[in-house]
């Protein structure tokens, strides 16, 4: 039975632990689970342009005339 | 017949470079590391199947014994994922190998049983007493279940050696048999479907793996917690 041969079982068994050990442990130790996923709100930014101070209804957009 | 019959599970070498090491290797290259908070699809599965696997693994151990849970979940990949690529036609299955499950099984258990000695000295001791035996049956069962811890890291390693060996074997005597009476009747089709059915089942390797890792998991867990 060609597993009983002893020669290779040296080769065999270090490639293994290589692999076992090092190479699957790495790859396995990088994936994350995060847990707190809560989303950041987005910063409320306070512009200080002059035309936002005094906001009136003739400066919607919308409500201009159509062109 | 003999030296044909096994010849697949010669260790490959290519003229005297050992192949073996990239064959081992091979695994760990189907599992690409994670480098985005949400990645491909590949590994995105990837890693609901190492959460699931570990949730239902991790149940029943405590504090000490979830210190061994990546060593488990990279067990139980290697062994499942090799499994799996030995069930390609004419591939080489490391786990057929005696060589590396001895590898795998003694110091795995060995570990066990010092964490249970270090840990639990008494009651990892008292394990070999089983309660309620009769007084004039103690030093009988002391040495029977001596006889039956040590004999656990071989039964670990054995039993996966066969179960994948008389698998491949047996795949390819049937397969023989199948090439060989195609040519002489039309009953063959009832040996492809044995064939096929033997492959589905064999594909059930993975609840080989099951059976180890679970064997280790119950060994850790009656070493440690009791």
């Amino acid at each position: 039975m060609p597993q009983l041969d002893t020669t290779t079982w040296f080769v065999t068994i270090v490639s293994m632990y290589v692999t076992l050990f090092i190479l699957f442990q790495i790859k396995l130790s990088n994936f994350t689970y995060p847990l707190n996923m809560t989303p950041i709100s987005p910063s409320t930014s306070n512009f200080t342009t002059p035309w936002e101070t005094k906001w009136t209804k003739t400066y919607l957009p919308l409500s201009l005339p159509l062109q | 017949m003999n030296e044909n019959l096994f010849a697949s599970f010669i260790t490959p070498t290519m003229m005297g470079l050992p192949i073996v090491i990239l064959i081992i290797a091979l695994p760990a290259m189907l599992y690409p590391s994670p480098n985005r908070l949400v990645d491909n699809r590949l590994i995105s599965i990837q890693q609901w199947l190492v959460q699931l696997i570990l949730k239902q693994m991790l149940l029943i151990h405590n504090v000490k014994g979830r210190t061994w849970s990546l060593m488990l979940i990279s067990l139980i990949l290697f062994i499942g994922s090799t499994n799996l690529l030995g069930l390609i036609p004419y591939s080489f299955t490391p786990t057929t190998q005696l060589s590396m499950n001895l590898g795998m099984a003694i110091p795995l258990w060995a570990g066990t049983v010092i964490t249970g000695f270090r840990y639990k000295t008494k009651s990892s001791l008292a394990h070999f007493l089983p309660q309620g035996t009769p007084t004039l049956l103690i030093p009988m069962l002391v040495v029977i279940e001596t006889i039956s811890l040590f004999i656990q890291p071989m039964a670990l390693a054995v039993r996966l050696t066969a179960n994948i060996t008389a698998g491949h074997l047996l795949m390819r005597l049937i397969g023989g048999a199948t090439l060989a009476l195609t040519a002489i009747s039309p009953a063959t089709a009832s040996i492809t479907f044995i064939v096929l059915l033997l492959l589905t089942i064999l594909e059930f390797a993975v609840a080989l793996i099951q059976a180890y890792v679970f064997t280790l998991l119950v060994s850790l867990y009656l070493h440690d917690n009791t």
